[in-house]
């Protein structure tokens, strides 16, 4: 019996699956398929399952994303395809991501090998990072022939797949399939290993820097409090331990309003902790996060106050105030939990951020050795964006070191 | 993306796969079938082409559906006769197809009154450049009694127009047989008389679909009226089957070559029409609903069931599983087996009670308390109602048991169905 923090949604079954199947419209030119940020193909897929061709809807998805079955579970697909979908003009859009994780799933039980290592060229190539970016930036060049080493300062694989999203919504066994088809395909993943510090990447042909922001921020007032963790922190924490964690507080506080909040909160949730507040910087109208994640939080009872700022700490009791409104309010509580943003370290590793962002668009720096891709690439740092970084890195790699060609 | 060799020979005809256009409106003009090879037909039997002097004048509207809860085409009633263009219209798109994709199929289909009539227009269509005759003798709409299904079922007629086609030509020929007929061998055996290579079947089924319950009359209505005319689509998909089994199973056609048609929107449907003795497919319904794109799926999905079977060529398939349907008296009825329920996957609705009670033998208890049902084996007779009625798979074969007083060992009875599964629980 797996516990209430690990336990996802159901999934489809073959005949709920050809229900929702059916409600595809099936559109010609279809608008979800121009959606994607990753350039997924749901209109071909969702087809494949209608004329129940499951083999061909996995090889749909797989061939254009390697983190497909994680996608399915995590994408916030109605920012994407499932905003697109003609079938709003009707009632509700397809549930793509739920057809995508039938499919997925229907792949790995099947044991199917879709992706295919290409003929050697001779190169090799080093990731640093092994986050959903560098995973699909190895995957990628895995099957453009490229020799690939993956470079991880932590002890598994799948940075913040594995660290950060909590189990209910991505399962640690999807993770591991997802990153052993990409070992399958010849990446080599080195753990423990900091760059600059442990080794250095003189022996590869190219350095691709996808280290993400996995550094959690911290505001000055919380430092050093004892009551404070943060974000990233508490999420790795209950996630190794599977949920079964010590000391489960009666009472949190999270501050902060984007997708990690949602999770911090609605984990706390799962963990049974009986009252969780979180206090939004932003107003419900200006929302970070999707809209999926804020409604899945709200659901799972989590109190949510938008508009407010922490103003003062003392201790466990913290003040908030609002933004707009003379309106103060005083919280005294068990943990507080900052999920106020993400940072990123590139010391040592040839790359400048500022913001966490490299400052020009491309994945291309001075050294020509040396790319970058994921959340220091300008874009989204969303999971399906990570894709089309990857993917997108590779390519440029594939140009610069042989022109394209094989 | 798997690539595997979906190539067939079917009367001496190379296909670069099995999936052909049926004669209909799907392939009713060049363009169309252009576009139908451009997606990745193998070939067309292009839109049937009638003798000069026959008028075609078509009603409107002239389709109607069958539909169940909320599917919609569970069948298809179609009124539209054959080609409405002009014979030299037609020849010169046969002849054009030929010439721009010279490595598809084409095949000609033909339909006259008389034996001149098949004969000539099988002299003007091999001379057109077509790959292959097929003889329309089966539509079930035409306004002349003299055409379509009203010769299918004459044997003597059949064989007199096969001879004159084959007096007009020498392409391979086969012969489009109506299953508006009791036993479908008499009229195979007639047309291979007359000189045949082989069959394709089914034609349409004939039908009144559905009443319009305030103007009292047949749907569609053409002015206030309605005929009875074809049906087609997924609901006769086991008719269709039913006649290739008798045909494969016929003495002297054992071997009989046959494009198989009714109802296959599927990869599945076409491999269950292939294990029953087709060589090559040929879709019209499904075109008509969702277009020429849905050949990728039948394709891929092929390949894929080509890839789990481990065949390399889809001729070892063709007809493997006519053995195994025998008349009902040779099935073995010495044993039972018991559904099994797997309680994790029930969610509690109740249909297996439900269709246990009313439609089979009240062998299911229900627990109102728990919302869970328990099989009763005392009363349970293992016909498997409540598997097919599970919305969620919770529901498979269990336990062989011997009937009293029969011989045998449960463990050699043979009962796995990947139907009676699940793919993704």
């Amino acid at each position: 019996m797996s516990t209430k923090y690990e336990k996802e949604a159901p999934s489809y079954t073959m005949t709920t699956v050809m229900e929702e199947a059916a409600r595809c419209l099936l559109c010609h030119d279809a608008p979800c398929s121009k959606a994607c940020p990753a350039g997924t193909d749901p209109a071909r897929f969702i087809r494949s399952v209608r004329f129940r061709n499951l083999k061909g809807a996995a090889e749909t998805i797989r061939e254009n994303n390697a983190m497909g079955a994680i996608c399915a579970r995590v994408c916030p697909t109605e920012k994407y395809c499932e905003l697109a979908c003609s079938r709003t003009g009707i009632d509700c859009p397809i549930d793509i991501g739920g057809i995508q994780r039938f499919v997925t799933d229907y792949e790995e039980q099947e044991k199917m090998d879709i992706l295919r290592k290409g003929d050697s060229n001779g190169l090799n190539i080093a990731i640093v990072g092994s986050g959903p970016a560098g995973l699909q930036t190895a995957a990628t060049l895995l099957q453009k022939g490229y020799a690939v080493d993956i470079y991880e300062k932590n002890e598994k694989a799948g940075g913040y797949l594995r660290y950060g999203i909590p189990e209910y919504r991505l399962p640690d066994e999807i993770v591991d399939v997802e990153i052993n088809r990409i070992v399958n395909l010849g990446a080599e993943i080195k753990y423990n290993v900091t760059i600059g510090k442990d080794v250095t990447m003189a022996d590869h042909d190219a350095v691709v820097v996808a280290v993400g922001a996995s550094e959690a921020k911290m505001l000055p007032m919380f430092e050093g409090n004892p009551y404070v963790e943060t974000a990233v922190d508490f999420l790795a924490r209950v996630k190794e331990a599977k949920g079964d964690i010590d000391n489960i507080p009666a009472s949190a506080v999270v501050v902060g309003g984007g997708d990690v909040a949602m999770d911090v909160a609605t984990t706390l949730k799962r963990l049974d902790v009986k009252n969780v507040t979180d206090l939004v910087y932003e107003e419900f109208d200006e929302f970070k996060a999707s809209k999926k994640e804020l409604d899945a939080t709200q659901k799972a009872g989590v109190t949510i106050v938008d508009g407010y700022v922490p103003t003062d700490v003392d201790g466990n009791t913290v003040t908030f105030k609002h933004r707009h409104l003379d309106s103060e309010m005083t919280i005294k509580t068990d943990l507080i939990i900052l999920a106020v943003g993400q940072q990123v370290n590139t010391d040592n590793l040839g790359v400048d951020t500022d913001h966490g962002e490299v400052q020009h668009a491309g994945y291309k720096t001075d050294d020509e050795k040396v790319f970058f891709t994921g959340d220091i690439a300008q874009g989204d740092k969303t999971v399906v964006w990570a894709v089309r970084k990857g993917k997108a890195v590779a390519e440029e790699i594939d140009q610069a070191l042989l022109g394209g060609n094989k | 993306m798997i690539s595997k060799d979906l190539s067939v020979e079917f009367l001496g005809v190379h296909f670069e796969n099995p999936f052909l256009l049926s004669s209909s409106p799907v392939d009713n003009c060049y363009e169309m079938c252009a576009k139908a090879f451009d997606e990745g037909w193998g070939g067309v039997v292009f839109k049937t082409i009638g003798p000069k002097h026959f008028k075609i004048n078509e009603v409107s509207p002239r389709f109607d559906e069958l539909t169940k809860e909320g599917t919609p085409f569970v069948g298809f009633k179609n009124m539209e006769q054959i080609a409405e263009h002009s014979l030299e219209e037609n020849l010169h798109d046969l002849r054009h197809l030929k010439d721009d994709y010279p490595n598809k199929v084409v095949i000609a289909s033909i339909m006259g009154t008389n034996e001149e009539d098949w004969e000539t227009l099988a002299q003007l269509v091999t001379e057109a450049g077509a790959d292959m005759i097929e003889m329309n003798l089966s539509c079930p709409q035409m306004t002349s009694h003299e055409m379509g299904s009203d010769v299918g079922t004459n044997p003597e007629l059949v064989k007199k127009y096969c001879t004159a086609v084959k007096r007009g030509s020498n392409l391979p020929m086969m012969a489009k047989m109506t299953p508006n007929i009791t036993d479908m061998v008499p009229a195979a055996k007639a047309s291979m008389d007359g000189g045949a290579d082989g069959i394709a079947t089914i034609n349409t089924v004939k039908s009144v679909a559905n009443i319009d319950l305030d103007r009292k009359v047949g749907l569609p209505i053409v002015n206030g009226k309605s005929s009875i005319s074809g049906f087609s689509g997924k609901a006769v998909k086991p008719i269709a089957l039913r006649f290739l089994q008798q045909l494969r199973t016929a003495a002297g056609l054992e071997q009989l070559p046959i494009s198989g048609i009714g109802g296959i929107e599927t990869w599945q449907d076409a491999a269950e029409f292939i294990l029953m003795g087709a060589t090559t497919l040929q879709v019209t319904t499904s075109v008509m609903q969702y277009g020429y794109r849905i050949v990728e799926d039948m394709k891929n999905g092929l390949m894929h069931y080509m890839e789990d079977q481990h065949v390399e060529h889809l001729s070892e398939l063709i007809g493997v599983a006519n053995k195994n349907i025998v008349p009902a008296e040779d099935l073995d009825r010495d044993y039972k087996v018991y559904p099994k329920i797997d309680w994790d996957k029930c969610i509690g609705c109740g249909r297996c009670y439900i269709s246990c009670f009313d439609g089979a033998h009240q062998a299911i208890k229900w627990d109102i308390k728990t919302r869970r049902p328990s099989i009763d084996t005392s009363k349970c007779v293992g016909c498997h109602l409540c598997n097919l009625v599970c919305p969620v798979g919770a529901i498979t074969t269990g336990e062989v048991v011997m009937k009293p007083g029969t011989k045998g060992n449960p463990e050699d009875i043979q009962i796995e169905s990947s139907r009676l599964t699940h793919p993704v629980q």
